[in-house]
């Protein structure tokens, strides 16, 4: 045996004695990469390069994980691409697709949650132990319990045709709560946005709280230093939309349009899109008012 | 040569006359009607999802003279809210709920009465029986009745366990506000209820120290109004098949040539049968799917909790028809069709 033989030898086993495979190691070594990524995509200020750029990075993504697949960062990610990739491109022009693409998401933040203790049959059994499961996890489950929340209400949201589907919907609450127990922050005060959403889109008769919904998007925006043109775009889309305040709606959406929020680099691809959400929302308002 | 001018005047005249009654006609044949439509049940559900594809073929059969404008997820406010708006002009039609109907015909819940059918066919065959007189009652206060979705069995739902009569009794029941029927049925049965408006029941199952702990719904509105997340228990006998109907205003009504009244009437119909369907099949699924939350259903009666059941009933059915709320002659003629109706069925 050669000596470059031997080291390779050496090294092989020496990873396999730290319970980790080349590949692992491999993907280890690519994660500031895929970070890097993450956060180019997050700066993208055209639309239709990011639309383009991100099946490519979900797909490696998925590539890294068969060969890495308790990489607990790189599934939170992957629930994070598939969501921002439906929400974004996606559930507009094909809501059916995008109920799919949640589902993986879904499916990714889950895998980590299982490896937490959060298993299939608490996930799917009574609420109570759901509940008390939940109040055991901590801080390092935030992003997989964040992500799997926001993927389930999507799926659950693109699917209200189904009892199965809206049975659920109670489930990914419990998550978010959780989330917002522990970190009120994460991810721009998302689960804020989570909650002026489930409290703003119901009718009072229906569970809905409106002033419980405008409250969250207030500490959103209390929260979030930077503007963030999302949260206009949802409060007008589900709560002025429920509340029937036709001017609110318009006038919020009309505003939000016009900011100027080139000097929030990190936010240009979500301001963007809401931008264009915005868009949209304004040409439905003769159908919805 | 006086009578040649007159002639021609007259000729003229006609010539107009005709003119006008072809434009005025074909104007009429162009006109559109938008039937501004409210309801509680929320968007993009499969029972919008039904009165959206209503809205389809309205337009396609009428050559686009007549859609709806649907407002769904109780935008325009809780029922009393939207009849409100119907008076006002502001909307045309509506699906309700029981409590809806009873501000329009209360005789009509003589169907809700509780424990009257034992299954699904009883209160089909008979709901067919006296549709005709329902329909007349809507018309009479101004609405057409369009069709008959029904929001299913109704069942108690408690945070408690609820196992007797004695136990129900001890509980904080919610009673929809301003509901005759639910006043009488707890005067008779001695139970003092927490009267809410429906707005506010989720609210307090969600409060620590909340007002009420035992509430009724169907399965599936159980599910839907998210009201299960909160309670663990509920009762296995249904107590009564809870009604719903697809209305329109009779001023609205009268505004549509004869062709669309048609239309409306025939495309309703069916939408409220589809409805149906889709209602038994979504509640049916929601007791599996409530059990699977961790809802206990219990308490399945003895034959003397059953007596005692059909007294209150007939109790309440006493103090509704003093009320005139539901006149006595209703309640027995339901009654006479039933008795009718289980006489003729082979396994009774």
């Amino acid at each position: 045996m050669n000596k470059s033989l031997r080291h390779l030898f050496l090294l092989c086993l020496l990873l396999q004695l730290g319970g980790c495979s080349f590949a692992e190691l491999t993907v280890r070594a690519s994660m500031p990469m895929i970070e890097g990524g993450m956060l180019a995509v997050n700066r993208e200020d055209d639309l239709l390069l990011a639309e383009a750029a991100m099946p490519a990075n979900i797909e490696l993504m998925e590539g890294m994980l068969i060969n890495a697949p308790d990489h607990r960062e790189l599934r939170n990610y992957a629930a994070q691409a598939y969501y921002g990739f439906a929400y974004g491109f996606i559930e507009d022009q094909q809501p059916q697709r995008a109920a799919k693409l949640y589902r993986r998401g879904l499916n990714h933040a889950l895998y980590n949650l299982h490896d937490q203790g959060l298993s299939q049959a608490i996930l799917n059994g009574p609420l109570t132990e759901l509940e008390q499961q939940l109040a055991q996890l901590g801080q390092k489950s935030v992003p997989a319990l964040f992500w799997a929340a926001s993927n389930w209400a999507k799926w659950i949201d693109h699917n209200r045709n189904q009892a199965e589907a809206i049975a659920q919907l109670p489930r990914a609450v419990l998550l978010m709560q959780r989330v917002l127990q522990l970190d009120e922050n994460f991810y721009y005060a998302g689960p804020h946005l989570f909650f002026g959403v489930y409290h703003g889109s119901r009718s009072p008769m229906l569970g809905g709280n409106f002033e419980l919904s405008e409250k969250h998007f207030d500490k959103a925006r209390q929260l979030n230093l930077q503007p963030l043109l999302i949260i206009d775009l949802l409060q007008a889309e589900f709560l002025d939309r429920q509340r029937f305040d036709q001017p609110a709606f318009h006038a919020r959406l009309s505003k939000l349009i016009q900011q100027d929020v080139s000097a929030a680099t990190d936010l240009a691809l979500i301001n963007n899109i809401a931008k264009r959400k915005a868009q949209r929302l304004l040409e439905k308002e003769a159908e919805w008012f | 040569m006086v009578l040649t001018m007159f002639n021609q005047l007259i000729k003229n005249l006609a010539s107009l006359g005709l003119l006008f009654f072809l434009l005025s006609n074909s104007a009429l044949a162009q006109q559109t009607y938008t039937l501004k439509f409210a309801t509680l049940i929320p968007p993009d559900t499969a029972w919008v999802d039904r009165i959206q594809q209503w809205n389809d073929e309205l337009e396609q059969q009428s050559n686009g003279r007549l859609q709806l404008k649907i407002y769904p997820g109780g935008v325009m406010g809780d029922e009393p809210d939207v009849l409100r708006k119907i008076r006002s002009q502001q909307l045309h039609g509506a699906f309700f709920t029981g409590y809806g109907i009873s501000r329009i015909y209360p005789p009509a819940r003589v169907l809700e009465m509780p424990f009257l059918f034992r299954n699904i066919e009883e209160s089909d065959y008979v709901r067919k029986q006296i549709m005709l007189e329902i329909e007349a009652g809507f018309e009479q206060a101004g609405y057409q009745l369009l069709g008959w979705p029904e929001v299913g069995f109704l069942h108690f739902f408690s945070k408690l366990p609820i196992t007797s009569l004695e136990e129900l009794k001890s509980r904080r029941i919610w009673l929809w506000q301003g509901d005759p029927m639910g006043e009488a049925f707890a005067e008779a049965a001695g139970v003092s209820p927490v009267p809410l408006s429906i707005m506010d029941v989720y609210t307090q199952l969600s409060a620590q120290h909340g007002s009420i702990d035992t509430v009724y719904n169907s399965p599936f509105g159980a599910l839907a109004m998210q009201w299960h997340s909160k309670l663990s228990y509920a009762s296995n006998v249904p107590m009564t098949n809870a009604i719903g109907s697809l209305v329109v205003s009779q001023r609205f009504y009268n505004t549509l040539p004869q062709d669309l009244q048609q239309l409306l009437k025939t495309t309703g119909k069916k939408v409220a049968e589809d409805i149906n369907q889709d209602s038994r099949r979504d509640n049916a699924k929601s007791i599996e799917l409530l059990k699977q939350s961790g809802i206990e259903f219990s308490w399945d009666w003895n034959e003397a909790e059953q007596q005692q059941m059909l007294q209150i009933r007939d109790r309440a059915a006493e103090i509704l028809d003093e009320s005139g709320y539901i006149p006595e002659a209703h309640f027995t003629r339901v009654k006479n069709i039933l008795s009718d109706y289980r006489d003729n069925q082979p396994d009774q």
